[in-house]
């Protein structure tokens, strides 16, 4: 399988390659991880930012980072295809108002939950008091 | 005077030509928003700016920085085409949306708005959490009232008869930590909890949370998104997770204190006052850890907030307080027991 995923001359090549309808080198900045398995990752980034774009955010972050900045790029394609007008940004909405929505459930919990207990307090230091 | 004016009027008409053109170019260039008169994107490109340059409303020339982070990440072809397929009024939320995901890009070029939706993502699994918990505690104070009112009834009925009474403790009935500590302990939330394996599939993103050189993706959240009418309460943020971490770790203490009391409900008095006066005492600590928490969101070129906070979800709640916490249930059963088996009840 690693030898799918470092096209060579003799091997297919990688799924950047087959949409670009070039000659896949071994130095392919793609190939690692763009694999021939998964056209619709390379043909959704590069409809949204381009082969040139990507090439360059490749080349400008670690190498051992690549791979994970591959799949947010891919993940934002994805995103903004689903949604042209907001793309991932809209998820990061909804869960924004999701967080605010738990946080205000578990103030209100939290002030129940004081309440709850003082009035327990209260009523036992009673108790103790009668008890002596 | 009428001659001057004959004799002038060739060079007067001229210099009146030139300035209107010279006030209908400063009117040109004032509606285009600049000296130059182009945008943005024209002025990055070196292209004369038309009247209707389809970019022209969303990148002003003052902040070229804008279309510069649109520009590397999706270049002018994908936005126009974009702005293409979209109705008019749709048109400024997207390229709101397209604006503010190259500037997360830019800030964290290797993970970009995946970033921040793993963050909220674990924002989410944290609040859950502590919900639960806090939930559960809840109930346990009202199991606890329940048992309590029903207890104080009893020996009011029964009166000073001590054997029926030590009897009924024995059973547990007038220990309400009983009921619930099935489990030990009150599931409270930690990072390095049961559950967070679960939740690596969808933190495969942030594997690098705890390397170094991991940079977070705060400002842009905070800015950008009030713009698309989210929120803007992040310092109002809170979530208590310390609060009962720290009240059931000073439990175990007080247990001792109360061995010598006789009685159910004094332990039980003394508990929630406990917790309530370290629920106080940790509010500044908890300000601090909330804080942390929100620096990823504010403009702030901070990258080991997000590193940072780990560490204090870690360091606060997983791993000083596991082991008090497991030993608390069964610490507090057996002096609980130990109490009124040895002491009679007054």
């Amino acid at each position: 399988m690693s030898s799918s995923s470092y096209s060579n001359y003799t091997n297919s090549p990688c799924a950047a390659c087959k949409f670009l309808r070039r000659k896949c080198s071994s130095d392919c900045v793609f190939a690692p991880y763009f694999p021939p398995e998964e056209p619709l990752k390379f043909a959704n980034v590069h409809r949204i930012f381009g082969a040139s774009n990507v090439s360059k955010i490749l080349h400008e972050v670690a190498p051992h980072q690549r791979e994970d900045a591959v799949n947010s790029l891919a993940y934002e394609a994805e995103a903004r295809l689903k949604d042209p007008v907001y793309g991932c940004v809209g998820a990061i909405s909804v869960l924004q108002r999701e967080v605010l929505r738990l946080q205000r459930e578990l103030e209100e919990t939290n002030n129940d939950l004081m309440r709850y207990a003082s009035c327990l307090g209260g009523e036992t230091s009673a108790y103790g008091g009668r008890r002596g | 005077m009428s001659q001057i004016k004959t004799i002038h009027n060739p060079i007067g008409s001229l210099e009146r030509f030139l300035d209107l053109l010279l006030i209908s170019l400063i009117v040109y260039m004032t509606l285009k928003g600049g000296t130059s008169g182009a945008c943005a994107a024209c002025k990055y490109q070196r292209r004369r700016c038309a009247a209707d340059c389809p970019l022209a409303p969303y990148f002003p020339a003052e902040q070229p920085k804008l279309f510069q982070n649109v520009h590397r990440l999706f270049g002018v072809r994908s936005i126009v085409k974009i702005l293409e397929n979209l109705d008019e009024v749709q048109r400024p939320e997207a390229m709101k949306s397209i604006i503010f995901q190259s500037y997360v890009r830019d800030r964290n070029p290797v993970h970009g708005c995946l970033g921040i939706t793993q963050q909220l993502q674990y924002m989410i699994w944290v609040a859950e959490e502590e919900l639960k918990a806090v939930n559960l505690q809840l109930q346990l104070y009202r199991n606890g009232q329940n048992h309590a009112n029903s207890h104080n009834m009893m020996i009011h009925e029964i009166g000073e008869k001590q054997e029926d009474l030590t009897s009924q403790l024995d059973l547990g009935m007038g220990l309400p930590v009983n009921a619930n500590q099935g489990n030990n302990t009150i599931p409270f939330f930690s990072p390095v909890s049961e559950t967070q394996p679960q939740q690596q599939p969808q933190m495969s993103y942030c594997n690098d949370v705890n390397n170094n050189d991991y940079n977070p993706t705060p400002d842009s959240c905070k800015e950008i998104l009030n713009n698309h009418n989210a929120s803007s309460a992040w310092g109002q943020n809170q979530f208590p997770f310390n609060h009962h971490n720290y009240g059931f770790i000073n439990q175990n203490e007080h247990c001792s204190e109360t061995k010598n009391n006789n009685s159910v409900m004094a332990i039980q008095s003394q508990l929630v006052n406990l917790q309530m006066a370290s629920n106080k005492q940790e509010e500044e600590v908890d300000a601090q850890n909330y804080d942390e928490i929100h620096q990823f969101l504010e403009i702030i070129d901070d990258s080991q907030s997000f590193t940072e906070t780990k560490e204090v979800y870690a360091s606060s709640s997983g791993e000083s307080l596991k082991e008090p916490i497991d030993e608390i249930g069964e610490k507090e059963l057996r002096r609980a027991a130990t109490c009124f088996s040895l002491t009679s009840v007054n």
